[in-house]
C-alpha cells in the first residue's frame, strides 16, 4: 500500500516536472518591434540597422538572453532598462547593406549553442529553428543627386545666350 | 591527516575550476558619431564599440550615455542605456543609437560611461569611459537645405518664368526678320 | 524768313535727326522699362527659393535692387538697339524697298521723292522694331547668364544678402558696360 502511494506520488512529480523544466524556454514568444535603417549617407558614413523590440513569453519567462543572426553575422542582443526590452545594432559599408528586406533570426541560449555547434561542424546553420524572426525593410541609403540642377540650368542659360550672341554677330557683320 | 588532505584537495579543485588566471577583464570603449554633417532636425548616428582586451569575461556590462540632454536632442531610435550579460575576452560588441539635434550651434559631445565586473566571481564594479567625439558644430536646417537640396522644381519654375522674357522678343524679331530677309529673285 | 527756313526740315531730315539721337520715344521707353523690370524681378524667385532668403525680411532690399537693375538693363537695351538699328536698316533696305514699291506701283500721282520718303520711313520703322525686340532678347539672355554665374558660382560661399546685392550689380553693370562697347573693326 505504502509503495503504490509512493509510486503515484513519484509519477505525479514526474508528470509535473516538465512544467518546471520548460521554464527554461520562452513559450509562444510575442514580439513588438521597431526598426531603423540609415536613409542618408550624409548622416551616416556606414549604414546602420537598429532593431528595438520587447519580448513577452507565454510562460512569463524573464531575463531571456538572446542572440541575433543577420546575414551570417551573430551578435548578442543588448538589454534595456526593463527586463523585456532589447536592442540589436548592426553596421557595415553602404555597399554591403543594399536595399531590400533582411530577416533577423533570434536565438535563446540553447538554440544559440546549437547554432554555434552547427557552425563549427560546418552544418547548414539555416536548419536551426530560431525562437522568432524580425524583418527589416531597408529602402537604401541615399547618396545624393547625380545631376546638379544648377549646373544644368547654367548650361542651358549659356547655350541660349550663345545663340543670341552669334545671331547678333551675324547682324553686325 | 586524511581529512586535511581531502579538504585541501577540494579547496585546490575549487580554485582551479573557478579562477581564470586571476587576470581580470579590461574593456576599452569608443563612441563615434558617424555623420558627415550634423544637421538640426535630421538623424544623428552614434556608434559605440566595446572591446575586451583583458583575459577574463566581463560580466554585467552597462553602457550609459548621459551626454545627450533632452533639451538638445530627441531620441529617434535606440537606447542610451543598455547592458550585456557578458563579453568574452578578445571579443567586441557594438551598439548604435539615432538621435536628432533640436538646435543648431556648437555642442560638446562627452564620453559615455561603461560599468562592468572584472570577472565572474569578482563583483567589484569597474568604471571606464568611452572616447569623446569632442566639440562639433550642428548646422541649421536652412543652411543645409541651401547647400544640398537639389531644388529641381524651383529651377524648372524659374526656367518657365524666363521663357516669355526670352521667347517673346525673339519670336517678334524673327518674324520681322524672315519677312524682310528674302533675297531678290532673279528675273 | 525764319519760318520759311524751319519749314525746310523735311520728313527725311526729321528721320535722320531721330536716327542719330539715342533718345527713344515714350512708347519705346515704356517697353524698355517694362521688360527690364520683368527680367530684374524674375531672379528674385531663385534668391527666395534656392538661397533661402526670406522675402518679408528682404523686401526693401529686393525693391531697391530691382529698381537699380531695371535702370541698368533699360540703359543696356537702348544702347544695343541704337548700335543694331543702322545695321539692320542696311540689311532690310532691299526687301523694304521692294515691298513699298509694290504697294505704290500703280499710284502714278506719287512723286519719286514721296516714294523715297515712304521707303525711308518704312525702313526706319522695321529697323526700329527689329532692333528693339532683338535688343531685349539679347540683353535678357545675357543678364540671366550673368546673374546665374555670379550668384551660383562666383559668390556661392557668401551670405545670401551679399550674394544678392553683388550679383545684381555685377549682372546689371556688366550688361550696361557691354552695351556701350563699340563694335570693333
Amino acid at each position: 500500500m505504502a509503495t503504490s502511494r509512493m509510486v503515484l506520488a513519484a509519477l505525479a512529480i514526474l508528470a509535473v516536472l516538465p512544467v518546471f523544466t520548460s521554464g527554461d524556454t520562452c513559450l509562444r514568444p510575442s514580439v513588438v518591434s521597431q526598426t531603423y535603417t540609415s536613409s542618408e549617407a550624409m548622416m551616416a558614413t556606414e549604414t546602420v540597422v537598429i532593431v528595438e523590440f520587447t519580448l513577452t513569453c507565454a510562460n512569463n519567462l524573464k531575463d531571456v538572453n538572446l542572440y541575433a543572426e543577420i546575414n551570417g553575422r551573430t551578435l548578442p542582443a543588448t538589454r534595456g532598462q526593463n527586463s523585456k526590452t532589447y536592442q540589436v545594432s548592426w553596421s557595415d559599408d553602404h555597399k554591403n547593406i543594399p536595399a531590400g528586406t533582411y530577416t533577423v533570426r533570434f536565438f535563446d541560449e540553447d538554440k544559440y549553442a546549437a547554432l554555434r555547434k552547427a557552425q563549427r561542424s560546418g552544418d547548414n546553420t539555416a536548419d536551426i529553428e530560431p525562437l522568432f524572426t524580425i524583418d527589416v525593410n531597408h529602402k537604401g541609403t541615399y547618396s545624393g543627386p547625380f545631376i546638379q540642377a544648377e549646373a544644368l540650368a547654367t548650361c542651358v542659360a549659356i547655350l541660349v545666350w550663345y545663340l543670341a550672341y552669334s545671331t547678333k554677330s551675324n547682324l553686325q557683320s | 591527516m586524511m581529512k586535511t588532505f581531502l579538504v585541501l584537495s577540494v579547496v585546490c579543485l575549487f580554485s582551479f575550476v573557478n579562477s581564470e588566471d586571476g587576470k581580470p577583464a579590461r574593456l576599452l570603449a569608443s563612441k563615434t558619431i558617424l555623420n558627415q554633417y550634423l544637421v538640426e532636425g535630421k538623424d544623428l548616428t552614434v556608434e559605440y564599440n566595446i572591446y575586451n582586451v583583458g583575459e577574463s569575461t566581463a560580466v554585467d556590462v552597462q553602457l550609459v550615455d548621459m551626454g545627450f540632454p533632452q533639451s538638445d536632442f530627441e531620441t529617434v531610435r535606440g537606447s542610451l542605456r543598455v547592458k550585456w550579460e557578458r563579453i568574452a575576452p578578445g571579443t567586441n560588441v557594438s551598439h548604435a543609437a539615432i538621435l536628432s539635434p533640436l538646435k543648431p550651434g556648437y555642442f560638446n559631445f562627452t564620453a559615455a560611461e561603461v560599468r562592468y565586473q572584472g570577472s565572474e566571481e569578482n563583483s567589484e564594479v569597474q568604471l571606464t569611459y568611452t572616447t569623446a567625439p569632442g566639440e562639433e558644430g550642428i548646422v541649421s536646417r536652412k543652411d543645409y537645405d541651401r547647400k544640398f537640396s537639389p531644388h529641381v522644381i524651383d529651377w524648372v519654375t524659374f526656367a518657365i518664368m524666363t521663357l516669355p522674357s526670352i521667347g517673346f522678343p525673339f519670336m517678334l524679331w524673327y518674324s520681322s526678320k524672315s519677312k524682310y530677309d528674302t533675297k531678290p529673285k532673279k528675273n | 524768313m525764319a519760318g520759311g527756313k524751319l519749314q525746310k526740315l523735311t520728313k527725311e531730315e526729321e528721320l535722320l535727326l531721330q536716327d542719330f539721337s539715342r533718345n527713344v520715344s515714350t512708347k519705346s521707353s515704356a517697353l524698355f522699362y517694362g521688360n527690364a523690370f520683368i527680367v530684374s524681378a524674375i531672379p528674385l524667385w531663385l534668391f527666395w527659393r534656392v538661397h533661402q532668403m526670406d522675402p518679408y525680411q528682404s523686401a526693401i532690399l529686393f525693391v531697391i535692387m530691382t529698381m537699380i537693375s531695371t535702370w541698368l538693363v533699360a540703359f543696356a537695351y537702348k544702347n544695343v538697339k541704337f548700335v543694331l538699328k543702322h545695321k539692320i536698316a542696311q540689311k532690310r533696305e532691299d526687301a523694304v524697298t521692294r515691298e513699298v514699291m509694290k504697294k505704290v506701283a500703280d499710284d502714278k500721282k506719287m512723286s519719286k521723292k514721296e516714294k523715297d520718303e515712304r521707303i525711308l520711313w518704312k525702313k526706319n520703322e522695321v529697323a526700329d522694331y527689329e532692333a528693339t525686340t532683338f535688343s531685349i532678347f539679347y540683353n535678357n539672355s545675357l543678364y540671366l547668364v550673368l546673374i546665374i554665374l555670379a550668384s551660383f558660382y562666383l559668390l556661392r560661399t557668401f551670405n545670401p544678402t551679399v550674394n544678392y546685392i553683388v550679383s545684381v550689380l555685377a549682372a546689371g553693370g556688366l550688361l550696361a558696360l557691354f552695351s556701350t562697347s563699340t563694335p570693333a573693326k
